[in-house]
């Protein structure tokens, strides 16, 4: 571990976004932006049915309208050679086939000269459906003879996983996939404990409103298939493409530019094979722009039930925790095997245990499918684990902070056997929020009237940079010293633009304004797995540093041939050579040597974390992202309504290259959590999504901030260049946990469920 | 839809003299017509901002506002804020103070923050946070929007 508090870090200066000047000006250009000639565009019509078997589809009166262009179903699907994505597990067709699922599921797609024409024609569009019994919750999906949403097995495997753990595909009706991980016997500790305590929390389903809706452009020349695709994973989009139309993958090639804000919605495959139909049907380039209503019907957060029994012993250690969680996936698998894993196995928060027994599974239901969402079931994990530890120490008489310092992980202690120790000094975080909170000295209880004030603390963590991951990365030397950064870590504002830039700066010693970062094409950048999970700092971010170290060498190398010495005499710096006390200026050395269009030094650099079958994950962890929080809020016990009044949130960089965009990061990841907590939810009455429009789905504003809002960065050192690791996702995991403990202890009630409604928490303190 | 009307409006200093049709909304007009696709839609129905340009330097969303509408009026977007090439003092203080992250509600947010400024030379707190109630960041969590606001409110006063 690093001490953070010392002032070597060759980041301390601020910086400006290399991004920043396109940003502020609007000459950023995102894939909304994007137009090439004879483009036409798309639209897509959806069920208004939440379950219905399609009979038949007539679109010819649709094909007919002028203006239109192409027409695609079902029955185009079905000829395709794969017709189905997800993670892992491949039920999503890429258009209906035989049923639709969801209210929103798509039926059918136009592509018209123009949007309005396109709109016009899907109504032209006559669908025929047998409508079918839904099942719009988890209790409703796994209820005996519930209606089911797949007849047969579906395509795909279990996710591969480590020592401890099962991982099964679709093990019972309704059900997608299920994990299970057991460390000891849970039973037999449980039974030994002083206490046993269990209790069940809700989480609610929210979506991630990114501004820029989903967009796609597709244009299909020949045996090409090019896509400009505001997906965060364009490597992974690629290989879904190559699979679902059968072509070889160097046939296909994805762009990507700025994106408008992605946090998980714009992960994994969607609706671009839908626009690559399109385009091939139509002969011409098709845009697909949704809007935003409809990108409200194509993913959500998992909304989930989760039960924990834990055991504790007289003196106030934690001694086993089994937990079984339920995650409500929709009707696609999208990431949920994914997800299922993350939650399950993060469930047991920041502690040490004696014993751990874990079952997480994800269930179908006629609702948005549910995926990806900055921490990956961290979230889901973290309140109901720190909202549980939070009423045992409550119980017990103990004070929650004296409960959580007394059974934290220590620095370096695994969080299971076999993973990586915990890279961060987790009490000290937590001294941190108390310090800055005034957890001491606070006034609980009625303050005046009916108003009554408490403060609440949360510890969440989840593991980071993905599990096993792996990048790759070019750096480009021009002859005048200025450099292109080449890697796939997408720009999705959370400054991976600005951070890896900076990392080859420091590496080359350049300033940083002479480094640029390179568009991403799947044709000439270097494969990255995906902008998830935390993981552009650290993973792709070690390839920039591998790459640029490599540039390096070789420019050094050319260097000490040209002066007649040995490279390792020499220095580099600002673009000059240094030998003893003489400075050679490269441009003219490399200009005079190759003559014509001068030369690029091309440095490499890739990164694979190492494969562990001993680790739960099958990997140990790259790093530990904790997330603190305290929260003081102010309740009115006659209305229930409730004020967040103070927040604190802080997170470990490890190393901020970017302290700024660290920042927001966490301050960004934390306000959403806020909204999850007061108000923000996707909500259904039986199977129609009740709010899914801009105008009814309520997002935090400004004025939602809290009237004190602070976050911290600690630098405790991690795996990535100079001591970096990945934040991005952490500022999300402890708030909604803070929050309900904070309401805990100013009346005394528990809430069980997000979000902490007015009603709801009246409805708790009556039941008091 | 065959009938046009005939509009002169000022964007960004400059007059045009156009024929659009009825339905045109000034955000297609701008992005479509005059390339300046620096104005995002986001929702397309006036709840989220994105879109916002300046209109006779009051906020208008240009994803509900017909073209016709406008004529006679002078709009601001925001390739119109800088002059002869240098940040105005917003934009400048936007990126000091890293008053953006995927960028793509930038454009409004700055656009609603001159129309604060032209009114409130000094806003407070809590009139920053309503004002910005029309715009929506999802990526910030807006303290540094906050932030940015107040050192342009100085940086425009001195």
């Amino acid at each position: 571990m690093m001490d953070g508090t010392a002032g070597d870090s060759p980041f301390r200066s601020p910086v400006i976004a290399l991004d920043g000047p396109d940003k502020v000006t609007g000459a950023a250009r995102y894939t909304f932006d994007v137009t090439l000639p004879g483009m036409v565009h798309a639209k897509v019509l959806r069920s208004p049915h939440p379950h219905a078997r399609i009979v038949a589809i007539d679109a010819s009166r649709a094909e007919a309208l002028p203006g239109v262009v192409a027409v695609v179903t079902g029955a185009d699907a079905i000829k395709l050679p794969d017709p189905y994505y997800g993670v892992a597990i491949r039920d999503q067709p890429v258009v209906g086939i035989d049923k639709v699922r969801y209210v929103g599921d798509m039926v059918a797609a136009v592509a018209a000269l123009d949007e309005e024409t396109a709109y016009r024609a899907l109504a032209l569009i006559d669908v025929r459906y047998d409508p079918l019994l839904p099942v719009t919750t988890i209790d409703e999906a796994l209820a005996e003879d519930a209606p089911l949403l797949f007849d047969a097995p579906v395509a795909g495997e279990p996710i591969k996983l480590g020592d401890g753990v099962t991982s099964l595909k679709e093990p019972r009706p309704n059900v997608l996939c299920e994990f299970a991980y057991t460390n000891g016997d849970a039973d037999t500790v449980l039974a030994r404990s002083d206490h046993l305590f269990e209790d069940r929390f809700r989480f609610s389903r929210i979506n991630h409103f990114h501004l820029e809706p989903h967009v796609n452009v597709a244009r299909v020349t020949g045996a090409q298939i090019e896509l400009w695709s505001c997906n965060q994973d364009p490597f992974v989009l690629r290989g879904d493409i190559a699979r679902i139309f059968g072509r070889p993958a160097n046939n296909i090639r994805i762009h990507a530019s700025y994106v408008g804000g992605g946090f998980g919605g714009k992960s994994f495959c969607k609706m671009e094979p839908l626009v690559v139909l399109l385009a091939m049907k139509a002969g011409r380039p098709v845009r697909l722009c949704l809007s935003l209503d409809e990108s409200l019907l194509t993913l959500t957060k998992h909304a989930g039930i989760l039960m924990l029994k834990t055991g504790v012993t007289k003196d106030g250690r934690l001694t086993a925790r089994k937990s079984e969680i339920q995650l409500d996936g929709g009707a696609y698998s999208d990431a949920s095997a994914l997800t299922v894993v993350k939650t399950g196995y993060r469930i047991t928060g920041p502690y040490r245990w004696d014993a751990v027994a874990t079952r997480a599974y994800a269930v179908r239901t006629n609702t948005v499918p549910a995926g990806s969402f900055r921490g990956f079931g961290g979230t889901q994990a973290a309140f109901a684990s720190e909202s549980q530890i939070d009423m045992i120490a409550r119980r017990l008489g103990i004070d929650p902070y004296d409960f959580r310092r007394k059974n934290l992980l220590a620095v370096g202690e695994p969080f299971q056997p076999g993973d990586s120790g915990i890279d961060s000094d987790l009490g000290s975080g937590l001294d941190e929020v108390v310090e800055r909170l005034g957890y001491r000295q606070r006034v609980r209880g009625p303050v005046q009237g009916h108003m009554a004030r408490g403060m609440g603390l949360s510890v969440g963590i989840k593991d980071g940079g993905g599990t096993g991951n792996h990048a790759q990365a070019l750096v480009k030397l021009l002859p005048s010293g200025r450099a292109i950064v080449s890697a796939a870590a997408v720009e999705i504002g959370q400054g991976a633009t600005t951070t890896l830039s900076r990392i080859a700066a420091e590496t080359l010693q350049l300033p940083l304004d002479w480094v640029r970062y390179g568009a991403i094409d799947t044709d000439h950048t270097p494969l990255d797995n995906g902008t998830h999970a935390s993981c552009g700092t650290v993973v792709t971010g070690i390839a920039v540093m591998r790459a640029a170290t490599d540039a390096r060498d070789q420019l050094l190398q050319f260097a000490a041939e040209q002066l007649g010495c040995k490279a390792d005499e020499l220095q580099l710096d600002n673009w000059t050579v240094r030998r003893g006390n003489f400075a050679h200026p490269l441009e003219p050395m490399i200009v005079e040597h190759f003559g014509g269009a001068g030369f690029e030094f091309i440095g490499r650099g890739m990164v694979k974390v190492p494969n562990n079958p001993k680790a739960p994950l099958s990997a140990a962890s790259l790093f530990w992202m904790p997330c603190w929080v305290g929260a003081e809020v102010e309740v009115d016990r006659e209305t229930g309504k409730m004020r967040v009044v103070h927040l604190v949130v802080g997170a470990d960089s490890g190393r901020s290259v970017n302290a700024v965009a660290c920042r927001g990061q966490v301050e960004g990841a934390a306000l959403q959590a806020l909204g999850q907590s007061l108000f923000e939810e996707l909500r259904y009455e039986g199977g129609e999504p009740a709010n899914a429009t801009p105008l009814k789905y309520r997002v935090p504003l400004a004025g939602d901030l809290p009237d004190c809002y602070e976050s911290f960065i600690l630098e405790h050192g991690g795996p990535g260049p100079f001591g970096a690791k990945g934040i991005g996702e952490a500022g999300m995991l402890g708030v909604a946990s803070a929050i309900a403990n904070a309401i805990h202890d100013a009346v005394g009630a528990r809430l069980a469920e997000i979000p902490f409604t007015p009603e709801r928490v009246l409805a708790a303190i009556e039941a008091m | 839809m065959t009938s046009r009307v005939d509009i002169a409006i000022t964007v960004n200093r400059r007059l045009y003299r156009l024929s659009v049709p009825p339905n045109r909304v000034v955000a297609d007009l701008l992005r479509e017509d005059l390339m300046l696709t620096g104005c995002k839609i986001g929702c397309d129905q006036a709840v989220c901002g994105a879109c916002t340009v300046l209109v006779d330097g009051l906020p208008a969303t240009a994803c509900t506002t017909f073209a016709f509408e406008l004529d006679g009026t002078a709009l601001t977007t925001i390739e119109g804020l800088s002059e002869g090439g240098a940040l105005h003092p917003i934009q400048r203080a936007f990126l000091e103070h890293s008053g953006f992250q995927c960028g793509f509600c930038t454009p409004g947010m700055i656009l609603s923050v001159k129309a604060l400024l032209d009114h409130h030379r000094d806003p407070d707190e809590m009139t920053i946070r309503q004002w910005l109630g029309a715009n929506i960041c999802r990526c910030t969590g807006y303290q540094m929007i906050v932030e940015a606001v107040r050192a342009a409110a100085q940086a425009m006063a001195g």
